[in-house]
């Protein structure tokens, strides 16, 4: 291989042997600094990247300096004749260079791509005799796949040019196809033969990309190509992460067990002992824009012997809501959330026990379920339609299937997963936790699903793939009910509640730097006077949390820089009971901010 | 504003289990599901309120702290155990027998007949 390299050092684009003289001795004239290996190699690549940029000069005058080829001559020689379409030149260059491959095997291979590309120019400029002559002197006889010879022969008939293209798809060889050639022949080649393509446009990749990986709080949309590359990349947490309590909701009289956004993220329903379900409305400031306020909107009553609200359910379209009760659950009530009417309340049998529901798609279908074996799906318009008997069912989601049918998935007190479909009577264990669930919440893109299992933490499934994706610890157990939800614009965040009065927020995304397994702690949020049950992302306002505590209050989470908005834009401190904000629900979250350097 | 101390314990947040089964055992108070018969090892047990049996698993219980009982068939390490929804003490659990001949009965509770209520349940129907 180092002979391959000297006979041609110095040459860049197969100027011949006539100008290696001549630059040689600007060589010898230049004095060479002293590089390392991984400094050559970094030339190296650098100057691939300048040549492909275009700017051939400098790349030559690096090659001068540095002493150092790009590559072997007779791979700078082959390049140079592959592009000006030298396909004899090509050929010979192509000869002295067999001995470097990587497998002898794959000559063949590189010289049948060789002739195919001179095959297709040649009959793409009418000289089909000459065509016919490459087909038969040079492809037939490398003796390969059969397959492709009848599909090149075929092309002979093709009546034009651009018959040709489209036939063959082949672009041409103006269509940067000789290029395409080459790139497509390096893997062939070891690297100190001949460079991988664009190598230094793939390393400054992975490097954008392993930033991103370790990125914290990574709530961006940009894609890694659109990053800067001066300096690594880490979002910043107070743009993203919510840390701030912005505002205190004391409207309940008692412990608050739910609290859910409405899909469109306009409205905030909570619920608790209290036996009232408070549907809020959120409001983006006008000024600045984007830091939303929650708003009380309507009071709805359930019966108090009911034992309290135990689940909060919005329809997809966000107009309906839906409560169940904790204890008596044999009703299940359906109220329209701007006006407050009671549109619906549904009883089935006596001996119900609903403490769970989630909605189908279309706005009118729900399922319903408890532990003590009733399993329903029932409608707005008709009321009770199916049963599903003998499942003791704990949560319930639901989630559009590929045929455009609905899944419900439900968790049983068997610690399953599965999945049902009321249309054609047919189900499936999806999945098997190791612990009791104590609660489920699907992401709203419907591909990731959060289990809250007792003692163990949040498990995210995907239900693509239907594997577990990460276990997440660091919240405190205990025996009380916890919910946890998915958020963020790329489904990125998990909150859930806590038994010691805080908020536990993870980002999914983040792995360790060293790739190791780690256990993922969750940033913590102060605030709560008692246990928080009950978490809610804003699917619109990303970064806006709710929580829903024993201590009869909801709590407004916000990222900081929102926060600070927000507090400057409201002189009047508004709340239900004129609690307004909340000054001591500072964060005592571990999050360090970055900074990124000032530009010199 | 603080709520009262309340003492009634809401279904909707305690987290309760439910172990299922053909016959269901609950709370006699509460109705608070707590095991079932395939859990069943014995009948022929004896407790404050006369019958109880000796189970291998039940859920949805609070334990006490440990205590030095001697019974009838020797010196035990025991946990009182109660309903975790209404806080009625139903029976113990044995942690330690120092007798070898009762140490089969170590991590089974005892649960008095007359505390608890036995209903009918349901086979799983999921096969796999």
């Amino acid at each position: 291989l180092l002979e391959l390299m000297e006979n041609g050092s110095g040459c860049l684009n197969g100027s011949g042997a006539a100008d290696s003289a001549e630059k040689a001795q600007q060589q010898q004239q230049c004095p060479a600094v002293q590089l390392s290996e991984r400094n050559r190699e970094a030339v190296r690549v650098i100057g691939q990247y300048l040549r492909e940029l275009g700017l051939a000069r400098s790349a030559e005058a690096l090659v001068l300096e540095a002493g150092c080829p790009l590559e072997s001559g007779a791979a700078a020689q082959f390049r140079s004749s592959v592009l000006l379409g030298d396909w004899d030149g090509a050929e010979a260059s192509l000869a002295s260079l067999r001995r470097a491959l990587w497998r002898e095997s794959s000559w063949s291979e590189i010289a049948f791509r060789l002739a195919e590309q001179r095959y297709l120019e040649l009959l793409e400029s009418g000289a089909h005799i000459a065509a016919l002559c490459v087909l038969r002197g040079k492809l037939t006889p490398l003796q390969l796949s059969p397959d492709r010879l009848h599909r090149l022969s075929g092309l002979i008939m093709c009546s034009g040019p651009e018959e040709l293209r489209q036939l063959s798809g082949w672009s041409g060889a103006a269509g940067g196809t000789r290029q395409a050639l080459l790139d497509s022949v390096e893997q062939f080649f070891p690297p100190s033969v001949m460079l991988p393509p664009k190598r230094l446009s793939v390393l400054l990749d992975q490097a954008v990309r392993a930033q991103v990986s370790r990125c914290r709080h990574h709530n961006t949309s940009l894609s890694p190509d659109q990053l800067t590359l001066l300096a690594d990349h880490s979002c910043q947490a107070a743009a993203s992460v919510p840390s701030v309590c912005s505002q205190v909701l004391d409207a309940h009289q008692d412990e608050v067990h739910v609290c859910q956004f409405s899909p469109n993220g306009r409205f905030l329903a909570t619920g608790g002992r209290d036996c009232v379900a408070i549907v809020w409305l959120v409001e983006a400031a006008a000024n600045p824009p984007g830091a939303p306020r929650v708003r009380h909107h309507l009071t709805l009553r359930i019966g108090e012997e009911r034992g309290g609200v135990a689940w909060l359910a919005w329809s997809p379209d966000s107009r309906l809501l839906l409560a169940c009760a904790a204890e008596e659950a044999t009703e299940v009530i359906v109220w329209e959330a701007e006006t407050g009417d009671c549109i619906k309340k549904l009883k089935h049998r006596d001996e119900d026990s609903l403490t769970t529901a989630a909605w189908l798609p279309d706005s009118n279908h729900f399922v319903v379920g408890g532990n003590r074996g009733h399993f329903y799906l029932c409608s707005v318009d008709v009321g009770f339609e199916k049963a599903w008997d003998f499942i003791r069912v704990v949560a319930l989601a639901t989630r559009r299937e590929d045929d455009g049918g609905t899944a419900v998935l439900a968790a049983d007190t068997f610690a399953r997963i599965r999945r049902y479909r009321f249309d054609t009577m047919q189900d499936e264990t999806l999945f098997r936790e190791d612990g009791p669930v104590m609660s489920m919440s699907i992401s709203q893109d419907e591909t990731l699903l959060a289990v809250c299992v007792a003692s163990a933490g949040v498990h995210l499934w995907d239900l693509r793939l239907r594997v577990c994706r990460r276990r997440l610890h660091g919240l405190t157990h205990g025996a009380y009910l916890l919910h946890a939800s998915i958020g963020g614009p790329n489904q990125d965040f998990v909150a859930s509640g806590s038994h010691d009065a805080r908020v536990c927020v993870w980002h999914r995304g983040c792995q360790a730097g060293d790739g190791a397994q780690q256990h993922l702690l969750p940033d913590k949020l102060s605030g709560h006077g008692g246990l928080v049950s009950c978490v809610s992302w804003n699917p619109r306002h990303h970064g806006m949390l709710a929580s829903a505590s024993d201590d009869c209050t909801v709590r407004i989470w916000l990222p900081a820089s929102l926060a600070a908005a927000a507090q400057a834009a409201s002189a009047d401190g508004t709340g239900p009971g004129g609690a307004g904000f909340s000054s001591n629900g500072c964060c005592s979250s571990t999050v360090s901010k970055h900074q990124p350097p000032p530009l010199l | 504003k603080s709520p009262e101390f309340n003492a009634s314990y809401s279904m909707g947040r305690l987290h309760i289990e439910h172990m299922g089964g053909e016959r269901v055992f609950s709370c006699a108070n509460c109705d608070c599901p707590l095991t079932n018969r395939q859990q069943l090892i014995s009948t022929r047990f004896t407790g404050a309120t006369g019958r109880a049996f000796l189970f291998n698993r039940v859920v949805n219980l609070d334990t006490s702290e440990l205590q030095d009982r001697v019974m009838l068939t020797g010196r035990h390490m025991v946990r009182d155990v109660s309903c975790r929804k209404c806080k009625t003490k139903l029976g113990w659990v044995y942690e330690f027998a120092t007798e070898e001949s009762q140490q089969y009965k170590e991590g089974k509770i005892i649960l008095e007949r007359a505390l608890i209520n036995e209903s009918e349940g349901f086979p799983d129907p999921v096969k796999d």
